[in-house]
């Protein structure tokens, strides 16, 4: 199961990186960037779990003494929180920069945007 | 510091004696050319005349005051170079001034004359006189460069740079002349001997078809007499430097003649057959082959 | 003590706070923004403070209450203090630097700085590694908001690629976290226990977080995308991104490395390339920006080699890398924000720094601040280095790193060179005082920084070295008129040479005489110039102080930051010609490398003892021996300009002012062989596969002597002329210097003293000839002797005196110089050396002839003699040049003595008759007498005869009965030694310029064809990211089991 997870992240961020670098249009990239960062967060998240232990949530199933040996690793958990919290904010800043560069440029292609280059 | 009159005088009758000497010897060299190609020549006192005359003339310009003082520093140098060098070899004082300086200073002197004729003829403002300038410089550099090898040999082999020890080492018998005992470095010397004595084919530098007679053109009256005087003293004074470094030296007035004479006979039979060199071709000359003997020279003591 | 996790939450509580101020209410909100900023550096500060003092310890700061791992810890050390002062203070600065763009974007642009800073002081201080990743995410947003705030509109595009790397960046990033919890059960960066060089499971997990960590740091060549931003971008906030964001990136690519020193072998080699291969692409950026763009990815490549020899460095880690870095943070950051005072982006515009002296000063600063050069911190970092490196057996990285500095040096200079000399704009706005301020604090900061590194090393603090103080205060003296400022110059240089002399060893003091003395003469020629003459004190002082010091220099540090003080104000000092740009920047270049060798060298020679005596020279092991023989010579006679390493001279010596030319000439030079006179002193018997290493300085300095003379007869520039005659005359010192005999030595020591007084007079009067002809063009001048006859005197008393005729002092040098020769053992190079001396005759025949004899030129009739105060040091020569030649003894028989302590065989006897040595005698006094006599004799006979001659003008010659057309047909000046040159052209083909050409050819050729590389587009720059870790990790993985 955790492999299987593991694997399809890693299919998604391969396939995430592939079309950010093969789309040119920006839009497009923007959209591979986030299944690619969508890739990571379940490598993230198959790497804390645990096969035959049950959520980190510490109720009367989970006793306190016996915690340890029982629940899923959380810590995964909690750090992909904050990746998609982060993912959220840096793919909102490249869909601005997307808006503002069509609005000067009145285009959507990376290749049109090689002034800058040597 | 005394004064050594003794030696003041003598130094001036060696003066005296060489001028005379190179006035009669000079000419002579003339008339025997002038023979051989079937000419009666000049007389034998013509020196004399042509100074006379010189002295006697009556326009007498000037260019400025280096140009004034060019034939003084030409006449001192021949004069000095005569008197550092030791003329006579066993006499105290027919060895003149040479107390004050040994080889390296005979050897440097030779420049003194040339720098200041250089300086003189060039403020003359004549275009042929820089001419004759920059072909003798030219030339003397390099043809200079055998010698200097030759001397830096022998000083070596006699492991000294004095004159006198020098022509000390040579004395019993003409086998120790170092004409014998080091034959490649007086071969080398005998180039550079060549290529300063003013002779064909190394006169380009007063050339007189082509530039008047290069650096003195400027030159008359007076000025013309002292480097007269000079023409004849200093091809002695510079033989007498090859006498004392590779013939033995001399040790009377007699030898003396005779050596000089014959020295200078050198440069006198390789000019009368020899056309004139171009500059360029006399300096490829004396690298190609003057080079090598004093390399060889320096590399066999 | 604050707690430092305020620095953060200030940051953090001020960009909040930002939400509130009402929108229009611009300066409220800039003032709460600065007050952040000013907050979080007085904080940082305190603890910099602190530590300095020794009265605080590394702190850990727990948050959330828990100890490690189970809650982000912080830690304030050493280093983080620093470091956070370093990022906040430049962010406080590049605030007020950027005021107009902030107030234009409003409060927002605000929060995004704040949250910029707090995010680099994070990454600083946190030891979580995840923790990490969230504040190079903020600084990934606040970057891409940041960008916006340049008025370029190309930092749109640029912003957008640099977000698309940074998104793969972070992907790398996140992977290579989760492996590594998964690996080790933490995140904290102090539980990631050691890891061994691997590429499968805990260390491929490191390897990626590595990775991702150094692609931060824009490796070569994947970089393109921060390119861009540096040269699109806002200069404020670029100066943060170099100097800030580049300090954090590093450190936090620090921490990680020390957990795991197997490994630093791959931080070691992605620095190394990346600071060669940016330095070379830089070579052929004519954009400000871009250039500092280069050069920014090229430091943080250096100081991720240095990172990537911490296992080595141990104790001296911190401030050698910490010495590069400020060194580079201040000059960066100081740069960006100047080139914000420059209204267009080619480097030639900074010329318009010109209109205000100080920035020239703060842009001379900060160049020798990113070269390394003394008195700033990475000059003690590279000694250093250099030493532990070379200790520690990795003398091909301290090459590297040589190499690379020098690349760097090359650029940065000639673009100095640009702003000094190019043309400056017309119809200048003037500069914004707020800026220019900034500018201004950085300088002072980049000055107290070089302070603070003398003082913590345990060498001497350069800053704190007399004569380099006085040579500092005259910058402040620059107000005062020139003469007053020469005044106080010559008493200065008197004043020491007093105050010093009892200290003086005979060698010492005839080198002393000729820099405090000699330089004092040069100086009264000087007073020919009124006005302030701005920037010719300070490099002038510099160079001596170097000089002054050198000679005394008893420790290697001592000698070499002397070296490098006297390179750089003889810098400044040739750059000050009206035509120097290119020859002082060649000369920079050579002095470098040559610097570079000779550091290399007393590094090698140390083998890690600090301070090394330049006596324990003499004890360096045999095997390392002969390397630091030739180090030092090489970098000696990069000085002396030896053939081969000579392109430098003339150019640098003809071009420079009319007084400059005797102190590089005359005086400069004579550092060289100072420097080798040392070596040979000490390692003078060095062996190399069996062979003597003299041996090949005797050629070297033969081949110098010849060749030198025979280009200097072909010039028909009178100052070059005189400048390759220098070469050939060092290159005669440094023969005699090599015969290591007695006489030899005696013999470079008057070539020391000849070459002095003749080259500077000479000098002195050709520039007095220049300064009324304004021409130094031979040929063009001509019979001038009656209307500049001192100058006329000069010249002639210094040709005589240099030919070596009898009876000036040149002739003393002769004769020891057969003397000398008749001992030593080898005999081919003296043939040059006999070929020389006449040639050197025909150099100075024509320099005579050519402007002051000939024919005088109708624009020249109404000339007036050279200028009063540059006759009188010629006239002072002249004398004692007629002093020397009839008593040599006053100054020889001293130092005849002490050569006898290395040599006792083959002195010389000096007599009242005279100087008597084995072989041969010399009387100078009986020379001088004798040939005065004949010469009066004759004259006044002639004079007896000839009385009555009479003057007549100019064209008055037998000229085949006509009249000379012009002067200018009649002067036979041009190309006066045709004949010469027809049979020895061959010989003085510019082969070796066309060597250095070559070099340079191939070094911009390959910056220009690789830099095509960066092409622009976003994708590719990606791309590049993603082929840069595979290529790693294709060679690591190849590389280890």
């Amino acid at each position: 199961m955790a492999e299987i997870a593991m694997m399809s992240g890693f299919a998604l961020i391969l396939l995430g990186i592939f079309g950010a670098l093969t789309n040119r249009n920006l839009l497009r990239m923007i959209v591979a960037f986030s299944i690619a960062s969508t890739g990571v967060n379940v490598v993230l998240v198959s790497i804390g779990y645990l096969p035959g232990r049950t959520a980190p949530i510490l109720d009367a199933a989970v006793p306190l003494e016996s915690a340890a040996a029982q629940i899923v690793d959380p810590v995964p958990q909690a750090l992909v929180l904050t990746a998609i919290v982060i993912g959220l904010g840096v793919t909102a800043l490249m869909l601005a920069y997307a808006y503002s560069l069509f609005r000067h440029r009145k285009s959507l292609d990376i290749s049109d945007f090689t002034e800058l280059k040597w | 510091m005394s004064i050594d009159w003794p030696r003041i005088g003598y130094a001036a009758l060696t003066l005296f004696i060489v001028i005379n000497y190179g006035m009669i010897m000079t000419a002579l060299v003339r008339k025997i050319g002038a023979r051989v190609s079937g000419r009666y020549g000049i007389r034998i006192y013509q020196n004399y005349i042509d100074l006379v005359k010189n002295i006697a003339l009556r326009s007498k310009i000037t260019h400025g005051v280096m140009y004034y003082l060019g034939p003084v520093f030409r006449l001192t140098g021949g004069v000095g170079l005569l008197l550092f060098v030791p003329t006579i070899y066993g006499s105290a004082m027919w060895s003149n001034f040479s107390f004050a300086g040994d080889l390296v200073l005979a050897l440097y002197f030779v420049f003194f004359g040339t720098l200041g004729m250089a300086l003189g003829a060039a403020e003359s403002g004549h275009p042929y006189s820089a001419i004759g300038i920059t072909r003798g410089l030219s030339q003397v550099t390099v043809a200079e460069l055998p010698l200097a090898l030759a001397v830096f040999a022998i000083s070596l082999q006699y492991q000294t740079l004095n004159i006198t020890d020098i022509v000390a080492a040579q004395q019993g018998g003409i086998f120790n002349w170092t004409l014998f005992t080091n034959p490649v470095a007086t071969l080398a010397a005998l180039f550079a001997f060549v290529g300063t004595m003013m002779r064909s084919p190394f006169d380009v530098v007063i050339a007189p078809q082509e530039i008047p007679i290069g650096p003195p053109t400027e030159y008359h009256s007076s000025y013309l007499a002292l480097m007269q005087t000079n023409r004849v003293l200093f091809p002695i004074a510079k033989t007498v430097i090859y006498m004392n470094l590779f013939f033995g030296g001399a040790t009377n007035w007699f030898e003396f003649a005779i050596k000089v004479f014959a020295i200078y006979m050198i440069s006198v039979l390789v000019g009368v057959v020899h056309p004139r060199f171009r500059v360029e071709q006399s300096i490829t000359f004396f690298l190609k082959w003057g080079l090598p003997v004093g390399v060889l020279a320096i590399l066999l003591v | 003590m604050v707690s430092p996790i305020l620095i953060i939450a200030i940051g953090l509580g001020a960009a909040f706070l930002l939400g509130f101020v009402n929108e229009d209410r611009k300066g409220i909100a800039f003032a709460l923004t600065l007050a952040a900023l000013a907050a979080m550096s007085l904080i940082a500060l305190g603890w910099t403070l602190a530590f300095a003092a020794g009265n605080a310890q590394t702190a850990d700061i727990l948050t959330a209450g828990f100890p490690p791992p189970f809650a982000i810890n912080l830690r304030m050390g050493p280093a983080e203090a620093a470091l956070s002062l370093l990022v906040a203070a430049t962010g406080f600065l590049s605030a007020i630097y950027m005021r107009d763009a902030l107030y234009r974007h409003g409060r927002r642009a605000m929060a995004v700085l704040l949250v910029a800073i707090m995010a680099l002081t994070g990454i600083v201080m946190t030891r979580d590694i995840f923790n990490l990743f969230v504040f190079f995410e903020l600084i990934v947003i606040a970057t891409g908001g940041l960008v916006l705030l340049s008025e370029d509109r190309r930092a749109l595009a640029a912003g957008f690629k640099y977000l698309v790397v940074a998104q793969v960046i972070s992907i790398m990033l996140l992977i290579g976290i989760a492996f590594v919890y998964h690996a080790m059960g933490s995140l904290n960066i102090d539980d990631i226990g050691p890891v061994a060089l691997g590429f499968s499971g805990a260390g491929l997990a490191l390897f990626l977080v590595l990775v991702a960590l150094f692609l931060e740091l824009k490796p070569f060549p994947a970089n393109g995308w921060a390119l861009d931003i540096y040269e699109s971008a806002h200069p404020g906030f670029s100066a943060i991104f170099s100097a800030a964001s580049g300090s954090a990136a590093l450190f936090a690519a620090d921490k990680v490395l020390a957990t795991s020193p197997a490994w630093l072998p791959l931080a070691t080699a992605i620095g190394i390339i990346t600071f060669i291969g940016a330095n070379i692409l830089a070579l052929r950026q004519n954009n400000d920006r871009r250039l500092l763009g280069y050069s920014s990815v090229a430091q943080i490549g250096l100081l991720l080699t240095i990172v990537g020899q911490r296992d080595l460095l141990g104790d001296s880690y911190l401030f050698i890398a910490g010495g590069v870095l400020v060194a580079h943070a201040i000059a960066k950051a100081g740069l960006f924000w100047m080139s914000g005072l420059v209204g267009h982006r080619d480097l030639k515009d900074w010329a318009v720094l010109r209109a205000n002296p100080v920035l020239i000063f703060a842009f001379a600063t900060f160049v020798a601040m990113l070269v390394g050069l003394p008195p700033f911190p990475g000059f003690y970092a590279k000694w250093d280095l250099a030493h532990i490196l070379m200790a520690g057996d990795r003398a091909w990285l301290v090459a590297l790193i040589l190499i690379g500095a020098l690349i760097e040096a090359g650029y940065l200079f000639r673009w100095f060179g640009f702003a000094t000399k190019r043309e400056a704009p017309e119809g200048f706005p003037g500069f914004s005082v707020n800026k220019m301020g900034i500018v201004f604090v950085t300088l002072l900061a980049g000055w107290t920084s070089g302070w603070i590194w003398g003082d913590l090393s345990a060498n001497p603090n350069v800053l704190s070295m007399v004569p380099v103080l006085f040579a500092l205060a005259f910058l402040v003296l620059e107000p005062l008129p020139a003469r007053i400022k020469n005044l106080i110059a010559i008493a200065g240089l008197v004043g020491w040479f007093v105050f010093r002399y009892p200290a003086y060893d005979p060698l010492q003091l005839v080198f002393a005489i000729i820099i405090l003395v000699g330089g004092a003469v040069i100086f009264l020629a000087s007073f020919n110039w009124q006005g302030r003459r701005l920037g010719f004190y300070p490099p002038a002082m510099l160079m001596y102080a170097g000089l002054a010091m050198l000679i005394e220099a008893e420790t290697s540090f001592t000698f070499f930051a002397s070296w490098e003080i006297l390179t750089l104000g003889s810098y400044f000092l040739i750059l000050r010609g009206k035509m120097s740009e290119p020859h002082a920047l060649s000369y920079i270049a050579f002095s470098l490398g040559g610097a570079f060798a000779i550091l290399a060298g007393f590094a090698l020679a140390a083998n890690g003892t600090q301070p090394f005596e330049m006596a324990a020279l003499a004890d360096v092991a045999q095997t390392a021996a002969p390397y630091v023989f030739i180090l030092l010579a090489v970098g000696f006679m990069t000085k002396t300009a030896s053939i081969g390493l000579h392109i430098w001279l003339p150019g640098a010596h003809a071009e420079a002012e009319t007084d400059v030319s005797p102190m590089v000439s005359g005086i400069l030079l004579k550092a060289g062989l100072f420097g080798l006179w040392v070596l040979l002193m000490h390692m003078g018997q060095t062996q190399f596969y069996g062979i003597n290493l003299t041996y090949f300085l005797v050629w070297i300095g033969a081949i110098s002597a010849f060749l030198g003379g025979l280009m200097a007869i072909f010039q028909e520039d009178a100052k070059r002329l005189l400048a390759y005659s220098s070469i050939s005359q060092m290159g005669y010192a440094l023969f005699s210097l090599a015969l290591m005999n007695h006489l030899g030595w005696l013999l470079a020591l008057m070539f020391v003293i000849n070459h002095y007084v003749y080259k500077s007079m000479l000098f002195l009067a050709v520039g007095g000839v220049y300064a009324r002809t304004h021409t130094k063009l031979m040929y063009k001048m001509g019979g001038l002797i009656t209307l500049m006859p001192f100058s006329f005197v000069s010249v002639l008393i210094g040709i005589i005196a240099m030919s070596g005729v009898p009876p000036l002092s040149g002739f003393g040098g002769r004769w020891v110089f057969y003397n000398a020769i008749m001992t030593a053992d080898m005999r081919l190079p003296i043939i040059l050396i006999f070929l020389s001396g006449p040639i050197g005759f025909l150099y100075l025949f024509r320099l005579i002839h050519s402007i002051f004899l000939g024919q005088l030129k109708d624009e020249h009739r109404k000339l007036k003699e050279a200028p009063f105060w540059l006759l009188v040091p010629q006239m002072i020569f002249v004398l004692f040049l007629l002093a020397f030649a009839v008593v040599p003894g006053l100054i020889l028989r001293r130092v005849d003595a002490y050569i006898s302590t290395f040599f006792p065989e083959g002195g010389l006897e000096w007599t009242s008759g005279g100087i008597i040595s084995e072989f041969g005698y010399w009387n100078p006094v009986a020379i001088m007498l004798v040939i005065g006599v004949i010469f009066v004799s004759v004259f006044l006979l002639l004079l007896w005869m000839n009385h009555d001659a009479q003057k007549v003008k100019q064209f008055n010659i037998g000229f085949a009965g006509e009249r000379p057309y012009r002067p200018e047909t009649t002067h036979f000046a041009w190309n006066f030694f045709a004949p010469y040159r027809k049979a020895m052209g061959f010989l003085v083909l510019p082969v070796v310029t066309t060597f250095w050409n070559a070099v340079t050819d191939v070094l911009h050729e390959t910056a220009d064809f690789a830099r095509k590389f960066y092409t622009g587009n976003g994708q590719t720059y990606a791309l590049q990211a993603l082929g840069f870790v595979v290529v790693l990790f294709l060679i690591g993985s190849g590389g280890t089991p």
